[in-house]
C-alpha cells in the first residue's frame, strides 16, 4: 500500500504541481487549500505525512501544526515556508514540524524529503514494534531516553528536543561507542544527502551538547572523533 | 576644570590679593603716620632746647662730662628719644643713650641738611648711631657758639633719634591693633562674601550651559537613533533670552533637522528594504512554480525520449530560473540581515567540525567538477585546543558556503579549495583559499560590495556569473559579528579569503 500524503497549499500553480509530482512518485495525495480544510480532512483519515504551506488564509501552517501535535499526532509535518526569516524556521521545528524547504525549492529535492521523512517514521515504527512497545527506557548515566514517547530525561529533568534532535540522540543511544562518520549519520537520520545552506550535523550535535553537557566545550557524552566523525561514550 | 570653578578660582585670587594690598597699605600708611607724628613731637622739642639755650656747644666745650649729664637731664622722660652732640662734619661728640658707641662715629649730613632747610617735609629718615645698619626718624637744629662770627659756619648740630617701631614683628602689631582690626575682619569678610556670592551668581548663570551639556552629552551617549526617539522629552534647558538661550534654541533647532532627517532617512531604508524583501517574498512563488513545471518537463522529456533540442531548451530554461530562485533568495536574505532590529543567535562552536560538515557538502559537486575541497585540521598557536567560536552557526555556515561556492564556480578541473580555522587571540580566523585563476587587482576593492560584477569574475565553464550578491551577504554576516573579512589574490595563482570571528 502506497503512503498518503496531504498537500496544504493556497497558491493554486504550486498545489497543482505538487499533487501531480507526488502522485507520478507513486504516492496517494489529498490537496487543500488552506489550514481549516487541512484539519478537517485530517479528522476523517489521518495520512501518513503532511506538506504544509507555513502562510495560507484561515489557518497557517504553524497553527495547523500545532493543533495536530495538540491532538496528540505524530504524522510527519514537512513545511514550505516563502520566508527566509530563520526565526520562522526554528519555530517550524519547534512547534512540531519535522522538515522544512524554502521557497523556491527543486522538486527532486522535495521528493527526497518526503521519502526521508516517511522513511523515518517507518523506522520509528518499527522500532517501537521490536522493543516491544512503551516500556522500554534507554539509558546512559544520567541520560534516560523513552523512544515510544519520544522524551528525554537528563538529571531527572525532562528536557525538549526538536523531532531531527531527538532522532539524533535516539541513534547515538542505540549504538553507544560506535563512532559515526557525518555521512553515515546524514543517511541514518536525516535520509538524504543535503547541499545548500542548511545547517545540518555539528549544528544538531552542538544543540545536543548545548542541552546535554555541562561544558558543551568540553563534551563527556557525546564525543568528537577527530578525523572520524561522533560518538556517545559507552555506558559508564 | 569647570567653566565654573576657573570663574571661582579667579574670584577668590583677586580678592586675596586685593586683601593684601589693603593689608600691605594699611601697615605702610600706618608706619607714616607714627613716623609724621613722632617727627613733629621731635622737632617741637628740639625747636624748644634750641630757642631756649644758645649756648649749647660752648656748654660742651667747657665740660663735656657735665654737659652730657645735662643733655640726659634733657630727655628723662622721653624714652624713645636719644639726643646727640654732633660737630660741623656729622662726628658724634656726646650722646644719651647707655650704650657705647664706637670712637670717632659719623652721621650722614645730608639727612641732616634735609630736616634743617625743608620746612614743608612729613619726616626724615637717618643714621641712628646706636644701630648704624637700620635708618630712624631723625630731627636735627643747627647750634652756635655763643659769640660767633657772622657768616662763620655752624659749630655743630643737636642730632634726635626717635626710636619708632620698625622691626616686622612690630608691624605686625600694627594689624593687632585697635584701628586694624575692624579693618582686617571687614577686608576678610567681603572677600568671602564676594567669593561665596560670585559662586552662587556664576552657578546661575552656568545652570543653562551645564544642562545643554549633559543633554548634547546624552544625546552622543545614546546614539542619534536612540537619542532622537526619546527627544520630546530630552532634558533640554528651558530658553532664556541670554546667549545661554539662544544656543539652547540653536541645538534646539539643529536636533530637530537631524531628527527630522534621521527619520526622513530610516523611513526611506526601511521602505526600500521592505520594498526588496516583499519583492523577493511575491517572487518566490512564481518562481517555485516555473522550477518545478520545468523539471516536471524535464523529467517527462527524458522519459519519452524528445528530441535533443527540446531537452536542451528546458535545461536552459532551468537553469537560468534556477539562477533567478538563487538571485531572489539572496536579495530577500540580505534584506533580512540589513533590519536593524535583526539579531544574532550566537552559540558556541568548534569551528573546525563545521568546517568539515561544509566540506561535506561540498563533496559531491566538487568530484563532479573535478576539484578537491578539503579543510585541513586546525593549526593551533596556543596548542591543541580547538578552535571554538561564539557565532551564529547558521549565518557562518551561510558565509563560508558562500565562499566555498563561489570558489568551486571560478575553479577550473584539477583546482584544490582549502578550509582552514586557526586561533587568534581574540578571534578565530577562518580562511578559504584556492589555487584557481585569481581575481585582478583592480576588481579587489570593490569584490564584496552589493552587485558588484567584475567582467573577467565569469566562470568560464558555465558562462555563470555568480550574482554579485553572495560576497556582500559575506561581508555583511561577518559584520553583523563584529569581525573582519579580507582578500589576497594574485591572477594566476589563486585567491584566499580571510575572514575572523569572535572566539568563544
Amino acid at each position: 500500500m502506497s503512503a498518503s500524503i496531504l498537500v496544504a497549499e493556497d497558491q493554486t500553480d504550486i498545489r497543482e504541481l505538487l499533487v501531480m509530482n507526488l502522485r507520478a512518485a507513486g504516492y496517494e495525495v489529498e490537496a487543500v487549500a488552506d489550514g481549516p480544510a487541512a484539519l478537517a480532512s485530517q479528522k476523517e483519515r489521518a495520512s501518513d505525512l503532511l506538506v504544509l504551506d507555513l502562510m495560507m488564509p484561515g489557518l497557517d501552517g504553524l497553527e495547523v501544526c500545532k493543533a495536530l501535535r495538540a491532538q496528540g499526532r505524530s504524522t510527519p509535518i514537512l513545511m514550505l515556508t516563502a520566508k527566509s526569516t530563520e526565526l520562522d524556521r526554528v519555530l517550524g521545528l519547534e512547534l512540531g514540524a519535522d522538515d522544512y524547504l524554502t521557497k523556491p525549492f527543486s522538486l527532486a529535492e522535495l521528493l527526497a524529503r518526503v521519502k526521508a521523512l516517511l522513511r523515518r517514521a517507518d523506522l520509528l515504527r518499527a522500532a517501537q514494534a521490536n522493543v516491544g512497545g512503551e516500556g522500554r527506557i534507554l539509558r546512559n548515566g544520567e541520560l534516560e531516553i523513552q523512544p515510544a514517547k519520544r522524551q528525554v530525561r537528563f538529571r531527572g529533568t525532562a528536557i525538549d528536543f526538536t523531532a531531527l534532535e531527538f532522532d539524533l540522540l535516539l541513534h547515538f543511544a542505540s549504538h553507544p561507542g560506535h563512532v559515526f562518520s557525518r555521512a553515515q549519520l546524514l543517511d541514518a537520520v536525516w535520509g538524504y544527502s543535503h547541499e545548500g545552506y542548511e545547517h545540518t550535523v555539528t549544528t544538531h550535535i552542538n544543540r545536543l551538547r548545548n542541552k546535554l553537557e555541562v561544558d558543551p566545550m568540553r563534551p563527556e557524552l557525546i564525543l568528537t572523533v577527530r578525523g572520524a566523525g561522533y560518538k556517545m561514550r559507552d555506558e559508564p | 576644570m569647570s567653566v565654573r570653578l576657573k570663574l571661582a578660582l579667579t574670584i577668590f585670587a583677586t580678592g586675596l590679593v586685593t586683601a593684601l594690598l589693603v593689608v600691605a597699605t594699611l601697615v605702610y600708611s600706618f608706619q607714616r603716620f607714627e613716623n609724621e607724628t613722632a617727627y613733629r613731637r621731635g622737632m617741637a622739642f628740639l625747636v624748644r632746647v634750641v630757642s631756649m639755650y644758645d649756648n649749647i656747644f660752648d656748654m660742651h666745650e667747657q665740660s663735656p662730662e657735665e654737659f652730657q649729664r645735662w643733655l640726659r637731664g634733657l630727655v628723662l622722660y622721653e624714652p624713645d628719644i636719644e639726643l646727640y652732640l654732633l660737630d660741623a662734619a656729622g662726628l658724634v661728640l656726646a650722646k644719651t643713650g647707655p650704650a657705647p658707641l664706637k670712637p670717632g662715629l659719623k652721621v650722614a649730613l645730608g639727612p641732616v641738611r634735609e630736616s634743617i632747610e625743608r620746612m614743608d617735609t612729613s619726616y626724615v629718615m637717618g643714621d641712628d648711631p646706636e644701630r648704624m645698619d637700620a635708618g630712624a626718624v631723625i630731627v636735627a637744629k643747627p647750634v652756635h657758639r655763643a659769640i660767633a662770627r657772622t657768616g662763620a659756619p655752624n659749630a655743630g648740630y643737636l642730632y634726635l633719634v626717635l626710636h619708632t617701631q620698625q622691626l616686622p614683628t612690630d608691624r605686625m602689631d600694627v594689624l593687632r591693633s585697635s584701628f586694624a582690626r575692624p579693618a582686617m575682619v571687614g577686608v576678610i569678610a567681603v572677600v568671602a562674601f564676594t567669593t561665596l556670592l560670585a559662586l552662587l551668581i556664576i552657578a546661575a548663570v552656568t545652570r543653562p550651559l551645564r544642562t545643554l551639556t549633559r543633554a548634547v552629552a546624552t544625546l552622543s551617549q545614546r546614539g542619534l537613533a536612540a537619542g532622537l526617539t526619546v527627544a520630546p522629552t530630552s532634558p533640554l534647558p528651558a530658553p532664556t533670552r541670554d546667549e545661554f538661550g539662544q544656543l539652547t534654541g540653536a541645538f534646539e533647532m539643529l536636533l530637530d533637522v537631524c531628527r527630522r532627517q534621521w527619520n526622513a532617512l530610516r523611513r526611506t531604508d526601511h521602505i526600500r528594504r521592505e520594498g526588496v524583501s516583499n519583492l523577493s517574498h511575491d517572487l518566490r512563488s512564481p518562481l517555485t512554480a516555473t522550477v518545478a513545471c520545468l523539471e516536471t518537463l524535464d523529467g517527462r522529456w527524458a522519459e519519452a525520449g524528445a528530441p535533443a533540442d527540446d531537452r536542451r531548451l528546458v535545461e536552459i530554461a532551468l537553469r537560468n530560473t534556477r539562477n533567478a530562485a538563487a538571485m531572489v533568495r539572496s536579495l530577500g536574505d540580505l534584506a533580512k540581515l540589513d533590519e536593524p532590529e535583526y539579531r544574532l543567535r550566537p552559540e558556541a562552536v568548534d569551528v573546525g567540525e563545521l568546517l568539515d560538515d561544509i566540506v561535506l557538502r561540498f563533496a559531491e559537486r566538487a568530484a563532479q567538477k573535478g576539484v578537491a575541497v578539503r579543510a585541513v585540521p586546525a593549526a593551533d598557536a596556543a596548542g591543541s585546543a580547538p578552535p571554538h567560536a561564539r557565532i551564529d552557526v547558521e549565518l557562518f555556515e551561510r558565509a563560508i558556503a558562500n565562499l566555498v561556492d563561489n570558489a568551486l564556480k571560478f575553479c577550473p578541473t584539477g583546482c584544490t579549495v582549502t578550509l582552514a580555522a586557526r586561533r587568534l587571540d581574540t578571534q578565530i580566523e577562518v580562511s578559504v583559499s584556492d589555487d584557481g585563476p585569481g581575481i585582478a587587482a583592480a576588481d579587489l576593492p570593490q569584490l564584496f560590495d552589493r552587485f558588484y560584477q567584475s567582467r573577467s569574475s565569469v566562470a568560464p565553464a558555465t558562462g555563470d556569473g555568480g550574482h554579485g550578491l553572495g560576497l556582500a551577504i559575506v561581508k555583511r554576516i561577518v559584520e553583523l559579528h563584529e569581525g573582519e573579512v579580507a582578500v589576497e589574490s594574485s591572477l594566476g595563482h589563486g585567491t584566499r579569503i580571510t575572514t575572523r570571528w569572535p572566539a568563544g
